[in-house]
């Protein structure tokens, strides 16, 4: 018979699609597989995303969640289908079996990570259904489009971070690796709680998680703040999936595993170019050298994103700051500022809640000044992030009028107050309801100055400046703050 | 009729730091014959069969299957393996498996069809977890033999399996030699391979110390045993030069001897009366026992 051991075509498909189907199948079947990575980010989005307080009035916040979800959902199906099935089947001898089989080459890599995007694919669409039908996030058909491609797409750097744990540690080890992994990444990656809340070394090194990239790519389609630009993160996560690859394909060979068949090296050089030409579009700017965010949200540049794409045109500044150092003394008898509207006091009516303010000029300012601006009120937590407090809009229209007060270094001014702590709130940027700059402080019973070091937040666009408010977030109850001596140096 | 060699192994050498698995082995499969491969543990078996089935690449020498270097598809896509401990998923049903490895295939049996014909009705559909070692075993032999092989693998098959599931094996097996498949054992159990070899390869050290058929093998030893019922006592006969070993079992006497001639001789002339006389030549695995020992000694 001179057809022995000849494949037909048709044959060889269905194998490779056979294969694909029955690790499909296994993959549900096994809760240990399916329950972390397909129902926790939604278990996850339902009760942190939208059940955790009203989403209403607040769809910055509603934004970011639904995309930062989306990449949390992207990272779980290859990382343990990869790390935690590959560790065992090579361990328990299932991979020189199929090695022995005639399993097609290079099938077995296949199916799980189509597998891994199915899945990711499969959560990419309940969350986006349940985010636009329960959690009211406004959200566009291409921007949900993208955002499926995005993170079906964005699950292949963790399928090569997972093979390559799959190929180096035990079958017993690699469940806790994994997550050693996939839980600390997407924390500190922001897909939990935005970066803005954290401290400052963790912002600094979060570029350095593959994570990360997605998050940013996501946030930026959604149309929220984001770092970077798509060309850098195409080619960060196109730089990762393949030297993982590359390294976990390295470790297989060396235990005797050809994953990719008899005569692996044109299937690899395929793999390695593919993986190039991608790395290579992005760096010549073809998915976009522009901003993330130059279409529609607050751009900052992270620097260590630096080395992609030339950058389109940016928007325009707000108008230059006056060289005035004082904004506010409040020792005329008025909460008029040297420049702007303000100092207005804000409860959050507006977005549903029904947290309170009011303010007066008080006597006894800082530093033996005659006046100081007192605000009082109370918290309630009808809606998820209350606020109340008094706002200043350097250029009016209050929220509308932009300034640029990037050629200024420190923002100041005197507080005292209840013993709680406060906040300061920068709100920047292209959009609106962009996450504005929070910073916490105490306002303790004596007088004592709040200075900000302006390079130090690079997340906040001072070259768009909407309002600067002084207030609180909670906790619910009544609140009592003086300001005094607002400065901008 | 000339032999026409499916599976080779030429002047295979295979070392792991300092143990030498292979030592220059030769081994020949040909078309229709079933070889059990014998050999004490260590002696290189596991080695010589993963190089065969393309696991591993020998040190020095060659492999080929079908032609092929083992490591192409091509030959592979004729052969069935059916290998010691693998763990099979156990969420899959048996079902599934076949389907699965069936697909790897060219021209594969109906799965329905390999169920059947191993009596596998009751747990095809169960999951494969949920399967006693037994159960286990039989799925990994229909898997084995699904994709219509023309050379089969099988690596010590029957461990674990009861007389029943043991017998139906063994008759798979001697159906589908008949059908013209050829098929590579190794057992530990030598009357499986005394009941289904056509042909024995013994080694030993990574060497192939003989081959033939399991008459040629078993002629190779002279030893025979005279047994009988004699009121000789014991220790005298154990006396004597020609006697190698006596036993007493209950009133019958078990002598070893290399030359039943000479002795039956004496035996009858000392006892007159002896009756109940039986001779039998050595069975396989004492063949194999006195093989591999001798070529142990030559070594050291």
């Amino acid at each position: 018979m001179n057809t022995a051991g000849h494949m037909p075509g048709s044959r060889l498909w269905s194998a490779y699609f056979g294969e694909m189907r029955f690790e499909l199948i296994k993959s549900l079947r096994t809760p240990a597989f399916a329950v972390p990575t397909l129902f926790f980010p939604i278990m996850f989005y339902l009760l942190f995303g939208i059940f955790l307080g009203s989403m209403r009035g607040n769809s910055a916040m509603s934004q970011y969640t639904f995309a930062t979800y989306g990449v949390f959902g992207a990272m779980g199906p290859g990382l343990f289908g990869f790390g935690v099935s590959l560790a065992i089947e090579r361990e328990q001898g299932l991979l020189t079996l199929k090695q022995a089989l005639p399993q097609p080459p290079g099938a077995y890599l296949l199916a799980r990570a189509a597998m891994a995007m199915l899945f990711v694919g499969i959560i990419s669409i309940l969350l986006t259904l349940m985010a636009v039908f329960v959690g009211k996030v406004p959200l566009t058909f291409m921007q949900a489009i993208q955002l499926f491609a995005i993170d079906v797409f964005g699950a292949l750097p963790f399928c090569a971070i997972g093979m390559f744990v799959g190929a180096l540690v035990s079958g017993a080890a690699s469940p806790a690796i994994v997550n050693l992994i996939f839980l600390p990444m997407a924390f500190l990656s922001g897909l939990w709680l935005p970066l803005q809340f954290m401290p400052q070394f963790l912002q600094d090194i979060a570029p350095a998680w593959p994570a990360y990239h997605l998050a940013q790519m996501a946030l930026g389609t959604v149309g929220a703040p984001s770092a970077g630009t798509v060309a850098g993160h195409v080619a960060v996560l196109a730089a990762v999936t393949l030297g993982f690859f590359l390294l976990a394909m390295r470790r297989m060979h060396g235990s005797g595993f050809r994953l990719l068949g008899a005569r692996p090296k044109r299937t690899l050089a395929i793999i390695a170019s593919v993986g190039a030409g991608v790395l290579a579009l992005a760096l010549s700017g073809v998915f976009g050298g522009n901003p993330v965010t130059s279409e529609n949200a607050s751009a900052v540049t992270d620097s260590s994103d630096a080395a992609a794409g030339t950058p389109a045109p940016e928007p325009p500044a707000g108008v230059p700051a006056p060289a005035v150092a004082v904004i506010a003394d409040f020792d005329a008898g008025s909460a008029n500022a040297a420049f702007g509207v303000g100092w207005i006091p804000s409860g959050d009516d507006m977005r549903g809640g029904n947290s309170t303010a009011t303010q007066r000029l008080v006597d006894g300012g800082a530093d033996g000044s005659k006046g100081a601006l007192e605000v009082s009120g109370t918290i309630s937590d009808a809606i998820q992030y209350p606020f109340a407090g008094t706002m200043f809009f350097p250029q009016g229209p209050p929220m509308k009028g932009l300034m640029d007060i990037s050629g200024k270094k420190t923002l100041s001014f005197q507080a005292r107050g209840d013993g709680k702590h406060y906040m300061l709130m920068v709100i920047s940027g292209l959009v609106v309801d962009a996450i504005p700059l929070m910073y916490d402080f105490e306002a303790a019973p004596e007088w004592r100055e709040v200075k900000l070091e302006l390079a130090k937040f690079a997340n906040a666009d001072f070259k768009r400046v909407r309002a600067i408010g002084v207030g609180t977030m909670g906790p619910v109850g009544p609140f009592r703050v003086q300001i005094d001596n607002v400065r901008l140096e | 009729m000339s032999q026409i060699t499916l599976a080779s192994l030429k002047g295979a050498r295979k070392r792991y730091g300092k143990l030498t698995a292979l030592d220059g082995f030769d081994l020949a499969v040909n078309r229709g014959e079933l070889l059990a491969l014998l050999g004490p543990n260590g002696a290189g078996k596991s080695t010589a069969i993963s190089i065969l089935l393309g696991l591993q690449a020998p040190d020095e020498g060659s492999a080929e299957l079908f032609g092929h270097p083992p490591q192409d598809i091509e030959g592979r896509r004729r052969i069935g393996v059916m290998m010691q401990e693998v763990a099979l998923p156990g969420v899959m049903r048996p079902r599934e498996l076949l389907a699965q490895v069936a697909s790897y295939y060219p021209t594969p049996y109906e799965v329905d069809a390999v169920i059947a014909r191993l009596s596998l009705q009751d747990i095809a559909n169960r999951p494969y977890g949920k399967l006693s070692g037994g159960q286990k075993r039989q799925v990994q032999f229909a898997m084995a033999i699904c994709g219509r092989p023309e050379l089969l693998f099988l690596d010590e098959p029957t461990v674990g399996l009861d007389v029943q599931a043991r017998e139906v094996l063994w008759k798979v097996v001697r159906e589908l030699l008949h059908e013209g498949c050829s098929i590579v054992l190794t057992t530990h159990y030598m009357e499986e391979a005394e009941a289904l070899a056509d042909r024995v390869a013994v080694m030993a050290r990574g060497r192939l110390i003989t081959t033939g058929s399991v008459e040629e093998i078993r002629a190779h030893v002279t030893r025979k045993h005279v047994s009988c019922v004699s009121k000789l006592a014991a220790h005298a006969v154990r006396s004597w030069p020609e006697v190698l070993q006596v036993e007493m079992e209950r009133d019958r006497m078990q002598i070893t001897t290399r030359n039943a001639e000479a002795l039956l001789k004496r035996l009858l002339h000392e006892d007159p009366d002896l009756t109940d006389i039986e001779v039998k030549r050595a069975g396989l695995a004492e063949a194999f026992t006195e093989l591999t020992s001798e070529s142990a000694k030559e070594a050291a």
